[in-house]
């Protein structure tokens, strides 16, 4: 049992020296998983509140769609992607398979799905009111949906949060098509997945406790908002 | 603008709560609606302001059928406003600052308005937190200010203390005499219909 105590204190260390290691992975991490949640919240927020408030035929089948595209696995968005960009796929002259704008590539499709049917289900129970009133005042659609991310601005910033935890906290996708490459591809849950399997425990507590500590902030400071709000 | 209905029929599943041959709303005038509870003197404001669209039926504003630009040039004050997340002023000047105006433009409007509704000192306080009349006020100052040429009225004075109440009516009133638009207010206060209409429609129930 001693194991563990020891891999607790090995850790603490390992984050109090700033080791070098550990940082290079954290900053990799938190680079490729805000992109990812930037890019797909870009894309996903104005078109989840468009249609949202839209009305149209088939949305029930469409929401169903969109909740269950939410919880689609990493390892099968990582092996599409990895396919895609494979030297034989679509976009294999590019050669991104095995680096950063990969991992960015597959975390941004893991995560669109995440940040639009949040930020749907939001508009949808939640925008209705908004938009009634809006089109009162004369704004068109475009007006509508920017106000509507204004008016819930919180509920969104929530959701963007979730979706950059699932980002940093998958290994799937980044594994497949980062492939785990040390001091290139290698973030903090490859790198934990990888120690575990070696019997590195030290290393693995290290870069978990940092991925709790990065959630921990980023909730902090969303409620902070939230309570100034 | 005037408003011409007719053939209007408007149900909700099996149940019919609106039917109305002809009906014509004339441009300038003050028309009050009244009628008891439930008798579709909102749905009616809802078909009127593009809201609602379920209906059968026909609807004229100026002879024309609702369009984007006729929808520019009205506003509906729900019963229960919606406020936005931000200050009072930034509320007001909603409409102005969608419709392209600029700042300088903006402020002396929002503050002609502010005046007359008496809601000066309330320009920065955040409009979620304001009380029933507060919030009708800033409604009623947030759909005037850009002037439109049909403006409707879903009980702009209900739950509102008298004084409040005597300020939006003269308000209104005003806002009617001054730019000849067209107002329709529903209420289901006689004494206020009588006090603000230039003609009273009264609805009831479908058999």
């Amino acid at each position: 049992m001693d194991y563990i105590g020891q891999g607790f204190r090995e850790a603490l260390k390992l984050l109090i020296s700033l080791d070098k290691e550990v940082f290079k992975i954290v900053s990799l991490s938190i680079l490729v998983s805000s992109s990812a949640t930037i890019f797909a919240s870009l894309i996903s927020i104005p078109l989840g509140v468009y249609f949202g408030i839209k009305r149209f035929r088939g949305k029930r089948m469409f929401s169903r769609i969109t909740y269950t595209m939410m919880s689609v696995p990493s390892v099968v968005v990582g092996l599409v992607v990895a396919i895609i960009l494979s030297r034989r796929g679509p976009f294999g002259q590019f050669d991104l398979l095995y680096t950063k704008k990969a991992m960015i590539i597959a975390q941004t499709i893991l995560v669109i799905p995440l940040v639009f049917g949040l930020t749907y289900g939001l508009a949808k129970s939640r925008g209705d009111i908004i938009d009634r009133v809006a089109f009162t005042l004369g704004a068109n659609k475009f007006h509508t949906v920017i106000l509507i991310i204004r008016e819930l601005k919180i509920d969104i910033l929530v959701n963007i949060a979730t979706a950059f935890s699932r980002a940093i906290s998958e290994v799937g996708a980044v594994m497949i098509v980062g492939g785990n490459i040390k001091g290139y591809t290698r973030v903090i849950t490859t790198t934990i997945s990888m120690m575990n399997s070696m019997g590195d425990y030290p290393m693995a507590i290290a870069l978990g406790l940092v991925l709790i500590l990065i959630s921990f902030v980023i909730h902090s400071l969303i409620y902070s908002y939230s309570q100034e709000d | 603008m005037e408003v011409r209905i007719e053939n209007l029929k408007k149900f909700y599943g099996d149940r019919q709560v609106l039917q109305i041959e002809g009906l014509t709303i004339e441009k300038g005038e003050i028309t009050a609606i009244t009628g008891p509870n439930g008798c579709g003197k909102t749905t009616l404001l809802n078909i009127i302001a593009g809201l609602d669209r379920g209906f059968l039926g026909d609807i004229k504003y100026n002879g024309r059928q609702l369009s984007r630009d006729i929808v520019d040039k009205m506003t509906l004050v729900l019963q229960k406003p919606y406020l936005f997340r931000r200050t009072v002023f930034e509320n007001i000047e909603y409409p102005l600052k969608i419709r392209g105006i600029n700042k300088t433009g903006r402020k002396p409007l929002v503050d002609n308005l502010a005046k007359g509704l008496e809601i000066e000192n309330l320009m920065e306080k955040k409009a979620h937190l304001l009380s029933g009349g507060e919030s009708q006020k800033v409604a009623l100052a947030r759909a005037l200010v850009f002037e439109p040429e049909l403006l409707l009225l879903d009980e702009p004075t209900s739950n509102i203390d008298p004084d409040a109440i005597g300020i939006l009516e003269r308000q209104i009133l005003n806002f009617n005499e001054e730019t000849a638009s067209t107002v329709i207010i529903v209420t289901h206060n006689m004494e206020q219909a009588k006090r603000l209409g230039h003609r009273i429609i009264e609805l009831a129930y479908i058999e």
